[in-house]
């Protein structure tokens, strides 16, 4: 069944995928930003209905976000993780709210913590921090123990 | 929404707050706007309990995250442990043997009834059943009691590790936990009859928080949440891990998807659990019980689910080469229940239920958090 | 028909209403709590309380430091050699420090009733570590 769902994806998205490949009872795709999201739809008709999280990593050397989508489906019992590199000043990607509801809120933390624009997304107001001035605490230019020691303890 | 369309009046909702100050709401705030006795909106605020725990195991090497990682979801001690160490296992390429993949089940399964009659104690807490709360916050001294003589902590057991556990099971634990195994059998009847039985806790809980499997699916629900929906789904059997392929358990799933078939969904697991501990105290494996692991894992990506009593929990782990981890990613179970299906949930339910409903869905505020 | 389904819904209601009774035998039975401080839970053989030094054993290597998850703990200058400093406050009790000491010098006790006035007076020097008063 995974074989199926490999080969049919490498056929109908020959240009957007750059690798997609078996590891461990697990589907690994890799996509272009330009066609994720249809490479995601297409997926979710599969049967992948579950999305169970969405993670970004700062890959501050190389300049870009990695976004991660990990989906599970039902009724096949298999699981797929896609994942998506996009540029890290002003970054920004296409919300799938409208594929999968419960995205919205994993999306909305994204936001808060690394400062990523998701246009589509209905409400991107901050989440856990209050009144928070500094840069996006999760990026990887954030030092936290400096942080600490500049605001409670008044060092330098 | 009411206006009377001769006098052309607008509708001001009525703001309720639900917590942080309140008994029945735990460390999370609600904001409710009403229209008389109707919800119309919930607008939920979390972040009490923030500490910002991805960013610190960013500055901690996997020895010293095993112990953080306890501090994530406070109810229920062993699950966390066991998505945390298993994760750092599969990148680093390593296998712990099999008595300490024994070792970690049975434990899991302990953490798995601690954070169930804990549930039973809030949730009848919350709807005024004081007698429930006070009997089941007793109850779980057996299972504390057992936590320190396995481990040394009663609430923060800091017992895996990379590689294993850190001790082994002193003399005389198998046969302890059998007997509060029985005692918590025997247990079962009374909370049937004081709790799950009570004319007004079904008649509160039957009916309300009603939603069907496409709906719960697409919210992100998982665990007994999705399972009262009827849909069969448990990570213990899909895709199996540490002992979970050598015990033999039902996945109990309930059709209605209302409040009181989410609720009988964890009473039977207390059940199955039990059940479970009885198999693997049969035959434990003899042998070692820890090996030792590299400090400096090598560059990959990893991504690893385990059932937590609350649902899905997951760890996602990118590692550079070095010691410590370059990101850790926690996904809690208890953030689309929050933050996702509540608000969907309460629109339309009456104030009374606000907390039959937020109760039925086990939320843990530092799973959400983190 | 009519007669028997609504005694049968009367009985189960009554039912269901009366059978919470039950827990009216703990009236009888010896209560869950205790009276603290006169009575007590004794913690187990293998509890992680507070530390022990064994300043005897202990080279100095500081093993201890570069474990510890909190930075809890300092090599301080006592008698000519160098000994650990714990910070109470900052420790989380997870015992990492004695499995990894090499000589044993640091152990864990049953000692959990700790109480303290103000927050200097958590840091634990090498000599109070040794006396297990």
């Amino acid at each position: 069944m995974s074989e199926e769902i490999i080969s049919s994806l490498k056929s109908e998205f020959a240009d957007s995928i750059l690798k997609v490949f078996l590891e461990d009872k697990k589907i690994l795709v890799t996509v272009k930003k330009e066609g994720f999201y249809d490479v995601l739809s297409s997926l979710k008709g599969m049967g992948f209905d579950h999305l169970s999280d969405v993670t970004c990593i700062d890959y501050i050397k190389e300049q870009e976000f990695e976004i991660f989508y990990h989906l599970w489906a039902h009724k096949k019992k298999l699981r797929v993780s896609v994942k998506v590199r996009i540029p890290r000043d002003s970054s920004s990607i296409r919300s799938v709210t409208d594929l999968w509801t419960g995205a919205q809120i994993h999306e909305r933390e994204n936001h808060e913590m690394f400062g990523v624009n998701f246009p589509g997304n209905p409400d991107l107001s901050p989440l856990f921090l209050e009144d928070w001035e500094e840069i996006p605490p999760l990026r990887k230019d954030f030092d936290t123990r400096k942080f600490v020691r500049r605001k409670y303890y008044g060092e330098e | 929404m009411k206006s009377n369309p001769e006098k052309e009046e607008t509708f001001v909702p009525f703001h309720l707050p639900f917590g942080p100050q309140h008994p029945a709401s735990g460390h999370f705030y609600g904001s409710v706007k009403v229209d008389g006795e109707e919800v119309v909106e919930l607008e939920p605020y979390p972040g009490y309990l923030h500490r910002g725990l991805e960013k610190l195991m960013e500055y901690r090497t996997h020895i010293q995250n095993s112990v953080l990682v306890d501090r994530i979801c406070v109810l229920e001690p062993f699950s966390n442990e066991m998505g945390y160490v298993n994760v750092v296992e599969k990148i680093a390429g390593i296998e712990a043997p099999e008595r300490a993949q024994s070792i970690r089940t049975i434990m899991a399964e302990l953490g798995r009834i601690l954070s169930h009659i804990t549930w039973i104690a809030i949730v009848s807490l919350a709807l005024g059943l004081d007698s429930g709360a006070r009997i089941a916050l007793g109850d779980r001294e057996g299972i504390l009691r057992l936590n320190e003589v396995a481990t040394g902590g009663r609430i923060y057991p800091c017992y895996f590790i990379p590689g294993g556990v850190r001790r082994d099971l002193p003399e005389g634990f198998e046969e302890k936990t059998l007997e509060e195994l029985d005692y918590l059998k025997s247990q079962l009847n009374l909370y049937d009859s004081l709790i799950f039985r009570n004319e007004t806790f079904v008649t509160r809980m039957s009916g309300v928080g009603i939603f069907n499997a496409k709906e719960a699916i697409a919210l992100g629900a998982t665990g007994p949440n999705l399972r009262g929906c009827g849909v069969e789904s448990d990570v213990r059997k899909d895709e199996p891990y540490a002992a979970y392929p050598r015990v033999n358990f039902r996945v109990m799933t309930m059709k209605e998807g209302d409040a009181y078939s989410r609720v009988l969904c964890r009473r039977g697991e207390i059940a199955e659990s039990i059940s479970i501990l009885r198999q693997l105290l049969q035959d434990t494996p003899k042998g070692k019980f820890r090996i030792k692991m590299t400090t400096r894992t090598p560059k990959g990506n990893a991504y690893f689910c385990c059932e937590a009593a609350r649902g899905e929990l997951c760890f996602h782990m990118v590692s550079d080469g070095t010691d410590k981890p370059y990101r850790v990613k926690v996904r809690g179970p208890s953030f689309s229940h929050t933050l996702s299906e509540f608000p969907y949930l309460a629109r339309g339910a009456q104030i009374a239920d606000i907390p039959a409903i937020y109760w039925s869905l086990d939320p843990c505020p530092p799973d959400m958090d983190r | 028909m009519g007669m028997m389904a609504t005694f049968r819904s009367i009985v189960k209601r009554l039912r269901g209403i009366l059978k919470p009774l039950v827990i009216s035998r703990y009236l009888t039975t010896k209560p869950m709590t205790l009276r603290f401080p006169e009575e007590s839970l004794e913690s187990v053989q293998g509890y992680r309380g507070r530390h022990l030094l064994e300043p005897e054993k202990c080279i100095g290597c500081g093993i201890c430091v570069s474990v510890c998850p909190n930075n809890a703990i300092e090599l301080v200058e006592f008698m000519g050699q160098r000994y650990p400093q714990i910070h109470l406050g900052k420790c989380c009790f997870c015992a990492l420090c004695a499995e990894y000491c090499p000589r044993n010098a640091l152990k864990m006790t049953r000692l959990a009733t700790i109480s303290i006035f103000d927050r200097p007076s958590a840091v634990y020097g090498p000599e109070e570590l040794s006396k297990l008063l």
